[in-house]
C-alpha cells in the first residue's frame, strides 16, 4: 500500500466531498425532465460512502494526513487550503455519508410524486458537498465557508415547500438564526488570526500546536508571536461556542430547529441526524484546546440548559415531528454538556450514536406520516397527519416502523444494550465526575443532565404508546380498501439498516462499558490542553451507580408513561396547569423573540422605510424636479437661441445662394450681358467719380 | 485731313455693333462675325493712334500682328463651333445651355 502516499488519500477525500457537487451541478446546468437525478444522486453518494469508508479504515488511528496547496496571499501571509484527515474527521465523513446515502434511498419513495423532485436532489446534493467538505478542511476560513454552505443550503431544503407559507417563514427563520451565530464564529477567527497569523487548523490546534504553546501568565495571553490581554482568549472561545448554538440549536438560538420541522421529514432527519446540527458539536471539537476553563463551564452549562428546557418541552407537543425536534435540541444540549465538562470522546461518540438513533426515529416517523398522509388523501377528510393524537395502535398495521422505532427510542432512553446507554452514560459518568470537584451551580448540571434524561424516557415513551398502541383514534375513517400498511420496501430496508446500528455491537464490545467503545478509544485526548486545566481522572465506583441508577428510574418513568397511556383510559389532565401551558407553548421563547427583538428590528425597518421614503426619496424627487426645471429652461435657450442662430445665419447663406442661383442660367449670351453691364458700371462710376 | 475724332467714332460704332451681334445672334457663327466686328474695331484705333506714335508705323505692325492673331482664333474658334455642333446638333447658343446649376 506505500502507493497510496497522503497526497492520495487527500484527493480521495477531495473526490468523496465533490462528488455529491456534481449531483447538484448536473441537475442545476443539464437540463432535463422533471423529477430526474435520483439515481445519479444515489450513484454519487454510494461513491462518497465508499471512499469514506476506504478513507476510514486507512486512516483511523493509524496517522493524521495533512495536505496543504497555497491558496491566496496578503502581503507576506500566505494563506493554504487543504485537507486535515485525523480520526474525527474520518469518523465524520463516514458518518455523513452513510447518513446521506440512507436519507436518499429513503427519499426515493418518501419524496416519490414531488413536482420538484430534480431540485430536492440538487438541494441534498449540496448540502452533502458542503458538509462533508466542513468535516475534511483544514482550514478555518475554509470550514466558515462551507459553515455558511451549509446553513445556505439547509435554508433551501426546509423551505423546500415553497409553497407552504410556514415552510418559508421557518427556512428564513433558520438562516438568520443561522447568521446570528456566524457572526460569532467569524469573531472567534479573526481574534484567533490576530492572535497567532495562522489559520490552519492543524498548526493551531493538533498536539503541541500553536494553542497548546501559548501560555496564560500575568493576566496576558502569550503566543510565540504576539500577546493580548487573558480575556480574548475567553471571548474566542465565547464567540466560536456561539456560532455553534446557532448550527447546533442551543439555548438561546434553538428556535429555529424545531420550524425547520416544515421541510421534507427526509430532510428534518438529515439535518438532525448528521449534517446540519453536528457541524456545531464538530466545531467545538475541532478547535478543542482553544476553550479556557470559564468557556467550558459556559459551554456546559448552556448545554445543561438546553437539554433540560429541550425536555420539558417535548413532553407536551403532539405534532411527532416537533417531539422529536425538541428531543434533538435536548441531546445536543447533552453533546455541549460533554464538550463542556471535557468529555470530548464521550461527546463525539454521542453524536455519532445519536446520528443512527435520531435519523431512524425521524425516517421512522417519515413513514408514519407518509401513511397518515394516504389516509387523508383517500378518505378526504381532513385531519391533522403528524398529530400524535390521531394516531393509536399502529403496531398492527406497520410492525416494522413499530419495531425499529422501539429500538431507537430505547437508544434515546439510553435503555442497556443500545448504543444509547453507552454514550449517554459516558456522558452522565464524565459529568459526574467533572462537578465533584466543583462547587456551587456546577454542581447542579450533572443533576440536570440525569433529570433530563428521565424526561427523555417519558416523552418518547409518550410518543411510542400513542402512536403504536392503545386503539387507532381514526378507526372510522377505515373502511375494508383504506389500511394503514407498512412503508414500502425502500424505505422499510433503511429502518433496519439504521435499527442495527443503534444496538451496542457497532460500537463496543461490552454493552455496559463505554470505554471499550473503539471511537472513545481513537478519540480520547492523550495529553491535556494547558488552557483547559482539564485533568482525565475516574473513579470506578459512578460508572456502576449512575447507570443502574439511571436505568431502574427510566424504567420507572417507562411504566409510568405506559399506565397513563396505555392501561388507562383516560391520562391524567395536566392541559389546566400553568407549567404544562408553560411547556406546551416552548417557554414562550417564540413569542418573546417576537415581542422583543423581532418586532423591535421590524419597528426600527418600518421607521427607516418611512424616513427613506418621506425623507431621503422627497429630497431625491426635489432635486429631480428642480433639475427637469433648469433643464427645460435650457431646453429654451438651446431651442431658440443657439438654434434660431445657427438656423439664421444658414437660411442667409440659402437666400443669398439662390438669389445668385438666377443668374446661373448657362446661356453663354447672357453672362456676356452681365460681364458687359459689369464693365460699363465699372466705367460710369469711375467716370461719374472722377467728375465729381 | 480726316481729325482722329471721326475714326474713333466709327471704330466706336463698329465696336457696338459687333457688341449687339455678339449679345443677340442665333447662331453662333453670326457670334463670330460680332467678335470680329469688335476687334476690327480695336485694329482700326490702332492704325489711327499710328499717326501720333513716336516710334515710325508702330501701330500699323501691331495691327498687321492683331489680324494675322484674329485669322488664328478665327481657326480656333470655328473648330470649336464644328464640334459644338457634332455633339449638340445645333450652334444655338441659347439651346445650350449645360452651364447652368
Amino acid at each position: 500500500m506505500d502507493t497510496l502516499t497522503q497526497g492520495n488519500l487527500s484527493l480521495l477525500a477531495v473526490i468523496a466531498a465533490i462528488l455529491p457537487l456534481f449531483t447538484f451541478l448536473w441537475i442545476v446546468l443539464v437540463p432535463g425532465k422533471e423529477g430526474r437525478g435520483a439515481s445519479f444522486a444515489i450513484f454519487n453518494i454510494s461513491l462518497s460512502l465508499l471512499i469514506s469508508a476506504f478513507l476510514f479504515i486507512k486512516v483511523w488511528n493509524t496517522e493524521t494526513i495533512h495536505e496543504q496547496i497555497p491558496w491566496f496571499s496578503i502581503g507576506s501571509t500566505v494563506f493554504k487550503a487543504g485537507i486535515l484527515l485525523n480520526n474525527l474527521s474520518v469518523l465524520m465523513l463516514l458518518l455523513v455519508s452513510a447518513i446521506s446515502l440512507l436519507v436518499h434511498i429513503y427519499s426515493t419513495r418518501y419524496m416519490q410524486g414531488d413536482p420538484y423532485l430534480h431540485r430536492y436532489w440538487a438541494y441534498l446534493g449540496l448540502f452533502c458537498f458542503s458538509m462533508l467538505g466542513l468535516v475534511i478542511t483544514d482550514n478555518l476560513l475554509l470550514l466558515y465557508m462551507f459553515w455558511e454552505l451549509v446553513g445556505f443550503s439547509s435554508y433551501l431544503l426546509i423551505g423546500f415547500w415553497f409553497t407552504k407559507d410556514t415552510a418559508t417563514q421557518a427556512s428564513k427563520k433558520a438562516f438568520i438564526m443561522n447568521r446570528l451565530g456566524d457572526l460569532g464564529f467569524l469573531t472567534g477567527i479573526m481574534i484567533l488570526f490576530s492572535q497567532f497569523g495562522t489559520l490552519d487548523i492543524h498548526a493551531l490546534f493538533a498536539q503541541g500546536g500553536l494553542v497548546f504553546e501559548s501560555i496564560i501568565e500575568g493576566g496576558l495571553w502569550k503566543s510565540s508571536g504576539n500577546v493580548m490581554p487573558e480575556y480574548w482568549l475567553t471571548i474566542a472561545g465565547l464567540a466560536f461556542f456561539f456560532g455553534a448554538t446557532a448550527k447546533s440549536a442551543q439555548f438561546p438560538l434553538h428556535t429555529w430547529l424545531p420550524d425547520a420541522m416544515e421541510g421534507p421529514t427526509s430532510v428534518s432527519s438529515l439535518i438532525h441526524a448528521a449534517t446540519m446540527v453536528a457541524a456545531g458539536v464538530f466545531l467545538l471539537a475541532r478547535i478543542y484546546p482553544v476553550f479556557d476553563a470559564t468557556v467550558l463551564t459556559v459551554i456546559a452549562s448552556v448545554g445543561a440548559f438546553t437539554a433540560f428546557m429541550a425536555a420539558t418541552i417535548a413532553l407536551t407537543q403532539n405534532d411527532i415531528k416537533r417531539i422529536l425536534a425538541f428531543s434533538t435540541v435536548s441531546q445536543l444540549g447533552f453533546m455541549m454538556i460533554a464538550m463542556g465538562v471535557g468529555a470530548y470522546a464521550p461527546g463525539i461518540f454521542h453524536l455519532v450514536t445519536h446520528a443512527f438513533f435520531k435519523c431512524l426515529l425521524f425516517l421512522a416517523a417519515g413513514a408514519v406520516i407518509h401513511e397518515m398522509a394516504h389516509l387523508k388523501e383517500k378518505t378526504a377528510v381532513d385531519f391533522d397527519h403528524q398529530d400524535i393524537q390521531n394516531m393509536g395502535g399502529l403496531r398492527k398495521s406497520m410492525p416494522l416502523t413499530f419495531f425499529t422505532m422501539l429500538i431507537a427510542s430505547l437508544a434515546l432512553s439510553g435503555i442497556p444494550f443500545t448504543s444509547g446507554f453507552l454514550s449517554k452514560d459516558a456522558i452522565l459518568i464524565q459529568s459526574f465526575e467533572w462537578a465533584h470537584d466543583k462547587s456551587g451551580l456546577a454542581k447542579l448540571i450533572p443533576y440536570a443532565a440525569l433529570f433530563t434524561s428521565l424526561l427523555t424516557a417519558f416523552y418518547i415513551s409518550r410518543l411510542i404508546f400513542k402512536v403504536f398502541f392503545g386503539e387507532f383514534k381514526l378507526s372510522s375513517l377505515l373502511k375494508a380498501e383504506f389500511k394503514v400498511h407498512e412503508a414500502p420496501a425502500a424505505m422499510k430496508y433503511v429502518l433496519l439498516v439504521l435499527a442495527v446500528f443503534c444496538l451496542f455491537f457497532a460500537f463496543s464490545s461490552n454493552p455496559f462499558n463505554y470505554e471499550s467503545s473503539w471511537i472513545v478509544k481513537g478519540l480520547v485526548i492523550t495529553s491535556d490542553s494547558p488552557l483547559s486545566g482539564i485533568a482525565t481522572a475516574s473513579s470506578h465506583i459512578s460508572h456502576v451507580l449512575i447507570p443502574v441508577v439511571i436505568n431502574i428510574l427510566s424504567l420507572f418513568v417507562i411504566v409510568l408513561a405506559y399506565a397513563w397511556y396505555v392501561r388507562s383510559k383516560q391520562a391524567p389532565d395536566f392541559s389546566k396547569n400553568f407549567l404544562f401551558r408553560f411547556s406546551q407553548k416552548q417557554w414562550y421563547f417564540n413569542e418573546v423573540y417576537q415581542k422583543g427583538p423581532v418586532n423591535s428590528i421590524t419597528n426600527a425597518s418600518r421607521f427607516t422605510y418611512i424616513f427613506d421614503k418621506a425623507i431621503i426619496d422627497g429630497f431625491v424627487n426635489s432635486l429631480g424636479k428642480v433639475g427637469i426645471l433648469l433643464s427645460s429652461i435650457i431646453h429654451w435657450i438651446d431651442r431658440y437661441i443657439v438654434d434660431g442662430l445657427v438656423n439664421g445665419i444658414a437660411s442667409m447663406a440659402k437666400t443669398i445662394g439662390n438669389f445668385a442661383r438666377h443668374f446661373q442660367t448657362g446661356r453663354l449670351q447672357h453672362y456676356m450681358i452681365t460681364m458687359v453691364l459689369v464693365v460699363l458700371t465699372f466705367f460710369i462710376i469711375k467716370i461719374f467719380f472722377q467728375a465729381i | 485731313m480726316i481729325p482722329l475724332s471721326h475714326f474713333m467714332m466709327i471704330s466706336a460704332a463698329l465696336f457696338c455693333i459687333g457688341l449687339f451681334a455678339v449679345l443677340s445672334k442665333k447662331n453662333a457663327i453670326l457670334i463670330l462675325i460680332g467678335i470680329e466686328f469688335m476687334l476690327n474695331a480695336a485694329i482700326l484705333n490702332f492704325v489711327a493712334f499710328s499717326k501720333h506714335d513716336k516710334l515710325a508705323s508702330g501701330g500699323q505692325v501691331f495691327a498687321v500682328f492683331a489680324i494675322v492673331l484674329a485669322a488664328a482664333t478665327v481657326a480656333v474658334t470655328l473648330a470649336i463651333v464644328l464640334n459644338v455642333y457634332k455633339y449638340y446638333k445645333t450652334i444655338d447658343p441659347t439651346k445650350i445651355d449645360q452651364l447652368r446649376d
